[in-house]
């Protein structure tokens, strides 16, 4: 009797500890006034370049210290949740801008509009128009409203040629101001894609691209759209959409101007273009320090081929930095926000770095001007930000999970052996389903 | 009672205090968090804000989910790996407990996937899956074969899955089996050589036997970790595979909860998901008990 009473007072003790514990771990605050922590995600080259950024701003700012903390891209969604959920939010970090609106409406992040638009050294109209508006929301619509947040930087997702390849198969240059249409890029792509050592197999193709990447540019280009402009409806079974889609599978099946079906995933084409097999591939920003110092060809960029409209058409990705609306330094963080997106001094080591191009208007004119580093035209780069390109799809909704159902189940119409028209039938339904319940999701959390 | 002591009463204060941080380990890592995702499971939460109680509504969208039903047959499909992997590590382990040269060196070769970092392991596979220049069909490619893209074909991704995972759980359950071979009594082969017992008698009814208790508990361990395998197919495949024809119930529940701010759906699943482990391991300790006998 004894034995067992005291066993359950010690059971009875622990589990108050444990609980005690585990308040604390959830009202744990972060207190001393010169103090920040920064959360944030890359790859080795950009935690080097973010790091030694960090340290100028603590040179800058004496007395100040920030506790860094850094994951690689595929462990950060995951990191963060535990952290939103933990209660310890970092009180800097990097965020998806699809996450905008659940953050927001969670009170996740701080609204720092004062502190950057009353800020003398931030020029916000320095700053690329569409970066900032991807980190504004009204409370109803991503693009307006208070400023939650600031891009680390913009992705502006372009066309690559082989231009080596060009002047070897004597073929007059793509025109970068003018894009191909569709019948012209099929008839350069079926001219490059050739046998060249005359072993009986192809190793020269035209392109290669991958779906879940490239094909926006070619449904939009058609006039055609994933949603409709309320965001509340999946259009992809329009017919627009169906004939972009059809001609991106037969770029494969019926023109055969790509690698055949089983090696057509982006690793594989990623590793063709950089031994020089292919004559167009997607390049983007990031992928500039790498073909520095890769690549043993030529190359340069030009707009994705237009289709109907006649207008070239791509993507612009982007990843926020926001402050945590518990933090409690505001207004310390949102200085290094600035730093790190919007300062000469920031931006200058990052784009230094090869994996971005500049936030600043000004010194990205003055980086795309130096055609001493390739690719020539990075003027391209710029008329995406700043003319043409748009954010994902998925961006506009509370979550993307019905934008990502798309591709999950698409390789049967890149393989043929499903028509575009069969598979918008059977997907649209699926995706509204999803959609509905994102939209219904939204409106939850508001409350 | 009452003759207890002093220093029996000291010594047993003592002894609660030595487990005190593994039972506050489990209460606070184990318990707290399974019970709150229970919780969890009745109610909307993104895993952001509040959470509002909706009742079963979860589990009802999961009864109606066509993603849930094939992640959770890719999960059971991949346990195919398990009885192969088992076989195969007990055939090692009756090689390698021969007095031959070598071994020593064998068992480490085999032991050495155990150590390393699935993450790290699961990218060299990736690699070596490559349908251009993986080493896989490389070496297919020597006897003429031109191999598939393994990870992107519906058909192939499970085979190259599983495949993995046998050759990741080699060294851990040979080594289990290894350790109980060598705990079976050389007494017991003589007896049946005099009797004239044949190689295949004496492992069918000594062998076989004798490490049945090892085989009980790779069974169960195995079975419980293929339920919640992640990491592998996060890597090798973080998008599910071509048709979500890789996706695991635990990397759908991840995607959930993580991507799609849907933590109450995913909870609901991580119940399920945990119901449907504690049932299969209760049947199979109940079949264990049936079937068991003992050896003295």
């Amino acid at each position: 009797m004894l034995r067992q009473k005291s066993w359950l007072i010690v059971l009875a003790s622990v589990l108050m500890l444990s609980l005690v514990l585990a308040g604390c771990g959830g009202s744990k605050k972060n207190s001393d006034p010169n103090q920040l922590t920064f959360m944030f995600r890359g790859g080795p080259d950009e935690q080097k370049a973010y790091n030694a950024v960090v340290e100028e701003f603590k040179k800058d700012n004496p007395g100040v210290t920030v506790k860094v903390i850094q994951t690689t891209g595929d462990q950060y969604a995951t990191k963060l949740q535990a952290a939103i959920t933990g209660n310890s939010i970092p009180d800097v970090f990097f965020y998806n801008p699809a996450d905008l609106k659940a953050y927001v409406n969670s009170n996740i992040l701080l609204d720092i509009s004062k502190y950057i638009e009353n800020n003398k050294e931030v020029d916000l109209k320095n700053m690329w128009a569409d970066g900032v508006n991807f980190y504004r929301y009204d409370g109803k619509e991503v693009g307006k409203g208070a400023l939650y947040g600031l891009p680390k930087d913009l992705g502006p997702f372009s066309l690559g040629y082989n231009k080596t390849m060009f002047e070897k198969a004597g073929i007059p240059l793509p025109d970068k101001n003018k894009p191909y249409t569709w019948d012209e890029f099929i008839k350069v792509n079926q001219e490059l894609t050739k046998d060249t050592d005359g072993d009986g197999k192809l190793d020269q193709f035209g392109t290669g691209l991958n779906v879940q990447w490239a094909l926006q540019a070619f449904v939009w280009s058609n006039g055609a759209d994933w949603i409709d402009s309320t965001h509340t409806k999946v259009t992809i079974d329009e017919p627009k959409f169906i004939e972009a889609l059809q001609f991106f599978a037969d770029m494969q099946n019926k023109y055969k101007i790509t690698p055949a079906i089983e090696q057509a995933q982006t690793l594989d084409t990623y590793q063709r273009w950089m031994r020089g097999e292919l004559a167009f591939f997607p390049v983007g920003p990031w992928d500039l320090s790498t073909y520095d110092r890769e690549l043993k060809f030529d190359y340069d960029l030009i707009p994705y081929p237009a289709g109907s409209t006649g207008k070239t058409a791509t993507w612009i990705g982007s990843l926020g930095i926001g402050v945590s609306s518990k933090t409690a330094n505001p207004e310390l963080a949102a200085k290094l926000v600035t730093y790190l997106s919007a300062s000469k001094e920031g931006q200058e080591a990052l784009v230094k770095s090869g994996v971005q191009i500049p936030n600043l208007q000004d010194m990205a004119k003055t980086w795309a001007a130096d055609t001493s580093t390739k690719p020539a035209n990075k003027e391209e780069f710029l008329k995406i930000v700043t003319e043409y390109g748009r954010p994902l799809p998925g961006q506009y909704t509370y979550n993307a999970e019905w934008y990502d159902l798309f591709f999950t189940d698409i390789q049967p119409v890149i393989d043929g052996k499903m028509s575009a028209a069969d598979y918008v039938k059977q997907e649209q339904p699926k995706m509204q389903k999803l959609l509905d319940r994102a939209v219904e999701q939204d409106q939850k959390s508001k409350k | 009672m009452k003759t207890k002591s002093n220093l029996y009463r000291k010594e047993k204060y003592f002894g609660y205090l030595f487990i005190l941080p593994p039972v506050v380990g489990f209460l606070l890592f184990t318990l707290y968090p399974a019970l709150y995702s229970v919780y969890g499971s009745f109610t909307d939460w993104n895993g952001l804000g509040q959470m509002n109680f909706i009742g079963l509504d979860n589990f009802k969208d999961i009864l109606t989910d066509d993603f849930f039903y094939k992640s959770m047959f890719n999960t059971l499909f991949l346990m195919i790996g398990i009885p192969i992997g088992l076989v195969i590590s007990l055939l090692l382990a009756l090689g390698l407990n021969r007095k031959i040269p070598g071994t020593t060196t064998f068992r480490v070769i085999y032991y050495v996937p155990v150590i390393s970092s699935l993450a790290a392991i699961s990218i060299l596979w990736q690699w070596a899956y490559n349908g251009d220049y993986g080493l896989v069909n490389q070496f297919l490619d020597l006897f003429g074969i031109k191999g598939p893209n393994w990870l992107a074909n519906t058909t192939t991704v499970k085979p190259a899955l599983i495949i993995m995972t046998i050759w990741k759980g080699l060294g851990y359950s040979m080594l289990l089996y290894l350790a109980a071979l060598q705990s079976v009594s050389r007494s017991y082969y003589e007896a049946a050589e005099l009797d004239g017992a044949s190689g295949f008698k004496m492992f069918r009814h000594i062998t076989w036997p004798m490490v049945k208790p090892v085989t009980f508990f790779l069974v169960v361990t195995n079975i419980i970790g293929g339920s919640q395998i992640f990491t592998e197919i996060n890597i090798m495949t973080p998008t599910g595979g071509p048709e979500y024809s890789s996706a695991t119930i635990v990397f759908y529940i991840w995607q959930k909860a993580f991507d799609n701010l849907q933590m109450g759906y995913a909870s609901a699943m991580a119940v399920i998901l945990g119901l449907f482990i504690f049932i299969v391991t209760l049947i199979q300790f109940k079949m264990n008990e049936r079937s068991s006998f003992d050896v003295d």
